[in-house]
């Protein structure tokens, strides 16, 4: 037997044990998991935290988290099993999530040109920076503890263009993958990383400016 | 062969989502080599990432519902499916 047909042999019966297996988790979960009320009792923190840190907001959060329960109830049948529940419903709250900010940016008509790029400010015309980034010596933990930091880097993200506040806070600060962030604002891969460059070098620079730059904490 | 920071400093932004080609990694660890600029704008973008994810972190790790969110949810999710 040669190695190929012997790695495929394997995977075969790999396949086959893990049918079994999920087939036996898909009658447990069915009795044990249909009660809504259960599901907000072990994983409504959870659901709860993930809304709240992609939407900044409270009582959205807990509205949304409402919906994925009630979705999850009246759709109980599309249940699979091949996830745990937790799993199954981040997956319909995550659905939620990404209509409600496609919807809010729709609604506000963001948009941004791909032409006009603001990051031709930083460079010279053969490309060279035309300030030179200096190293910074603070590491991450230290910042993070800083209740100053804080104000500056939120601030900073409050100046940039509403456009790049929505796909750097989804990205940098929430996580979130590119696919995700495409899909809740229309766009291709090339646009987000675009507006990603944009956003980060400008925080770079206004963060140059009031905390790592000489002086700027005298 | 320098490459223009410009073009380096958003490879060093799309090093963050996604994964480099072979021959945009090349251009991108040459360039740094040679360029103490285009270095420390790399490491300023990560510590940026790194701070922003333990802000995050210490944010909203411990955030719970209240007992009036959750006795709101109860009682609406006994209303639309009656158990
Ligand atoms: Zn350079």
């Amino acid at each position: 037997m040669t190695q190929a047909m012997l790695h495929s042999f394997q995977i075969h019966t790999h396949a086959r044990y893990f049918r079994l297996a999920t087939h036996q988790t898909f009658w447990q979960s069915r009795i044990v998991n249909s009660d809504p009320h259960l599901w907000l009792k072990d994983h409504g923190d959870y659901l709860y935290r993930y809304a709240l840190s992609r939407l900044h907001n409270e009582d959205l959060a807990s509205d949304m988290l409402q919906e994925t329960l009630l979705a999850g109830w009246r759709g109980f049948e599309n249940f699979a099993g091949q996830s745990s529940i937790r799993t199954w419903l981040v997956g319909i709250l995550k659905h939620k999530i990404i209509d409600h900010i496609r919807l809010d940016i729709r609604n506000r008509k963001l948009a941004e040109s791909v032409e006009n790029d603001p990051t031709s400010a930083y460079f010279n015309e053969n490309g060279s920076w035309s300030e030179a980034p200096s190293a910074w010596q603070d590491n991450p933990e230290e910042l993070c503890q800083s209740e100053q930091f804080h104000a500056v880097l939120e601030s900073c993200i409050g100046k940039l263009p509403e456009k790049q506040q929505i796909v750097f806070r989804m990205r940098d600060i929430t996580g979130d993958d590119s696919d995700t962030i495409c899909k809740s604002c229309d766009m291709t891969s090339t646009h987000l990383h675009v507006l990603l460059h944009r956003a980060r070098l400008a925080l770079r620079m206004c963060l140059q400016w009031n905390w790592f730059g000489e002086g700027s904490r005298s | 062969m320098k490459h223009a920071c410009k073009e380096i400093s958003r490879l060093a932004s799309d090093s963050l989502d996604r994964k480099l080609g072979l021959w945009e990694k090349l251009k991108f660890r040459m360039h740094l080599f040679i360029c103490v600029n285009c270095r420390n704008c790399d490491n300023n973008l990560k510590l940026i990432r790194n701070a922003l994810d333990l802000i995050e972190k210490t944010k909203y790790g411990q955030a719970r519902l209240s007992d009036v969110q959750r006795d709101q949810l109860h009682q609406t999710l006994k209303k639309n499916t009656g158990c």
